[in-house]
């Protein structure tokens, strides 16, 4: 836990540290000294005298916050968070059609406002990099090469959640740990998932409106990731809590991922050739969309002739998805590719059998 | 050799923080330790309100969540002459009778007094107040003291147990609702509304309430439950506040302005649309296709940002507004309105009223009569 040790020490010791700093900052003159002692001095300052670390963490991060409003619906603005990753007004947040407006704008905590321009765009990470003016240095979060953030690691959101924020209000603080660090099943959901990508899941309940493009800090400041477009599972009604890591933020920002290298890292996307290959399935027709996926009969000349497979199996999974019903197998069936093998599971009996299959092309 | 000194001098300050942020199993345990203590300090001032008839909501639930009246809410006993606050959100029901259970076991009848609709905060009175249990002990929380990112806990007995719910949580904003909230990602739910919401000390911070900036709506907020999330009314410098709720008399209410408006799509300020007839703005000398362009000496420019403007006034204030007149009545037909060469700006005084009630609503805290 995080402030316990602090608990016991009272505000007095801690104000007598901070002028002994004063003082000896006074005395020294070796730059280097002085910086190291900057970098660290939020948390010696703020770590002391109140039952918590974060308090001194939070508003240090305010000022690198910044909210966006852009194209809404009806009279409500759209809008989501961001962060400042430079002090020329770079800023980071994520995809959506409020980006797609006439204006987009940007405000930060001292309340200003400033039109953005869109520099870059990546539908499959679901993020966007902004440009402001602001016409003086910001302060910025830095984008670490190395992941922040271990499974279990206390973190902080910083959102503008619901937009309970405007103009110079700050915005809220959220706490939670990191869940997982993962990859999302991106087949798995495809349509509700926007986001592609390796994620941070986190525990704290930041998938609102509003509030992706937060940003997500371990408790010394850094930056462990933003927090990803609304994820919102149509069939479950579950919402995921996650953030983009810091390093697929770096990647993104350093332009060193490209659109179309990016889909294939998750989903092979071949549009052209989808919804064009068969397997020679058929599955049993009677009944509803919701029935388990058997084999009626299996089409001379097939992939599935050719693996043997018979009336009557169970289709339990393909391509690495679960098959829990006909419409779940339709969904996965029209997906692949001709010619690009992929794993069927199927029961048969009281026997799983897994073997690989390769779709021909539709006649 | 200064800078050395320094260094270790640095180092050692240093440490202690590195070793907090890590998560040792007595640092976990200890942390533990001072929420059971902060929640075991303030259960003397825990009320369980229980109600008894009452009309039941339209739907049955509130933002789908509950049915209203079932179950028991809570709310914080105030000191020896038996005041209780606690959310109006526990009383849509319209309950004929309330008792309270205190902390001492004992259960007493209570009634309901002053009430606040734009905080969701009402009194209730115990009538019997000999041996009410002492809560003097139980400190409150400057709210000029808190910070974001402090412990926050939010207590409620609305899950049934005699011993309160605990969720656990910290101070998300400050400020909120037109100022007169703060912001907690504690989970603030119909478990708890009325109940208190305390630091790691054992010291009152507020009042857990539903409450959403958008909207002042009777049960609004009420949809955020369980979304990380949720609103306290702070209580110190509430002391004024209280007073005048103790007057049975007192209803406050959100100021209501009474205009349809849309963000002006050819500069600045909110395109009237229409304006409710009776209304404040309308009293002011607000007509539809008008455009607002400040109000409180604020420029308005959006739906949020004169929300946010509303939300610091409450019914029976008055504050300035500046609105652009850009056409005028032709002088044969009434409904006809012209584009005028020169729109005028015109400043007014408004005088906030409150929202009108829906035709159904009677006043949730007064009782109907039994024949």
């Amino acid at each position: 836990m995080l402030n316990r040790n602090q608990h016991n020490i009272k505000r007095s010791a801690s104000n007598s540290f901070a002028q002994s700093m004063g003082n000896s900052f006074r005395y020294l003159s070796f730059v280097a000294v002085v910086a190291t002692a900057l970098a660290c001095g939020c948390l010696i300052e703020n770590g002391f005298g109140q039952d918590n670390v974060l308090p001194g963490l939070i508003e240090r991060c305010q000022p690198k916050m910044a909210k966006i409003i852009g194209a809404g619906i009806g009279r409500v603005d759209g809008y989501a968070s961001g962060i400042v990753i430079g002090a020329d007004g770079l800023i980071l947040t994520s995809q959506g059609v409020f980006l797609d407006g006439r204006q987009v704008r940007v405000e930060l905590s001292d309340g200003g406002s400033y039109p953005a321009t869109i520099l870059r765009r990546n539908r499959t990470l679901q993020l966007a990099l902004l440009k402001i003016e602001p016409g003086r240095e910001l302060e910025y979060f830095k984008l670490s090469d190395q992941a922040i953030g271990k499974k279990g690691d206390w973190v902080v959101a910083i959102s503008n959640a619901f937009r309970v924020a405007n103009q110079s209000e700050p915005m809220s603080a959220m706490i939670g740990i990191i869940s997982l660090r993962s990859t999302i099943e991106a087949r798995l959901n495809d349509r509700d998932v926007a986001y592609q990508g390796p994620l941070v899941l986190i525990d704290a309940i930041t998938s609102n409106p509003g509030a992706s493009g937060g940003a997500v800090i371990n408790s010394q400041g850094q930056l462990v990731g933003m927090i990803g477009k609304l994820i919102n599972s149509s069939q479950t009604n579950i919402r995921i809590n996650y953030a983009v890591p810091n390093t697929t933020l770096k990647q993104f920002v350093d332009d060193k991922i490209n659109e179309a290298e990016s889909a294939n890292l998750s989903a092979s996307d071949d549009t052209k050739l989808a919804g064009q290959a068969d397997l020679g399935i058929v599955l049993f027709a009677v009944g509803s969309r919701n029935d388990p996926a058997y084999i009626d009969r299996v089409r001379r000349g097939t992939p599935a002739a050719k693996l043997r497979l018979k009336p009557d199996d169970l289709i339990v999974a393909l391509d690495g998805v679960q098959i829990g019903s006909v419409q779940e197998y339709q969904k996965v069936a029209d997906r692949l590719v001709p010619g690009v093998e992929v794993s069927i599971v199927f029961k048969r009996g009281s026997e799983l059998k897994r073997m690989e299959i390769t779709p021909q092309i539709k006649k | 050799m200064r800078k050395l000194l320094f260094i270790i001098f640095f180092f050692a300050f240093y440490s202690p923080i590195s070793d907090a942020l890590g998560q040792s199993a007595e640092t976990m345990q200890a942390t533990a330790q001072a929420f059971r203590a902060a929640v075991a300090s303030t259960e003397s001032m825990l009320v369980t309100i229980e109600s008894y008839g009452g009309v039941g909501t339209k739907q049955g639930k509130i933002g789908g969540i509950r049915k209203q009246g079932e179950g028991n809410t809570t709310g914080v006993l105030l000191g020896p002459d038996g005041f209780i606050i606690t959310s109006t959100f526990n009383f849509l029901t319209q309950p004929l009778i309330i008792t309270v259970v205190t902390s001492d076991g004992v259960r007493r009848v209570a009634r309901p007094i002053g009430r606040d609709d734009s905080r969701k905060i009402c009194l209730l009175k115990i009538e019997d107040t000999t041996d009410l249990p002492d809560v003097s002990d139980i400190e409150r929380v400057n709210v000029g003291d808190l910070r974001v990112g402090q412990w926050a806990l939010s207590l409620g007995v609305g899950y049934g147990d005699k011993s309160p719910a605990v969720s656990m949580g910290i101070i998300s904003a400050l400020n909120r609702i037109g100022g007169r909230a703060v912001q907690t990602d504690a989970n603030i739910s119909p478990a708890n509304y009325g109940g208190p919401l305390i630091d790691i000390q054992g010291r009152l911070i507020g009042i857990c309430v539903p409450l959403n900036p958008q909207s002042s709506a009777v049960a609004a907020g009420v949809e955020w439950y369980d979304s990380g999330i949720g609103f306290a009314i702070p209580l110190t410098q509430a002391d004024t506040l209280i007073e005048r709720l103790k007057d049975p008399e007192t209803r406050i209410h959100p100021a209501f302005l009474g205009v349809r408006s849309t963000p002006n799509t050819e500069g600045e300020g909110m395109f009237i649309e229409s304006v409710v007839p009776g209304s404040a703005a309308e009293n002011a000398g607000l007509e539809a296709q008008d455009i607002i362009l400040e109000l409180n000496e604020k420029n308005v420019s959006d739906m949020l940002t004169l929300k946010q403007i509303l939300n610091r006034f409450e019914s029976g204030t008055e504050t300035q507004i500046k609105f652009l007149r850009t056409t005028s009545r032709s002088d044969d037909e009434q409904e006809e309105r012209e584009e005028v060469q020169q729109p005028k700006e015109i400043t007014a005084t408004v005088r906030f009223l409150p929202p009108p009630k829906p035709k159904e609503d009677v006043d949730l805290l007064e009782p109907p009569k039994i024949r």
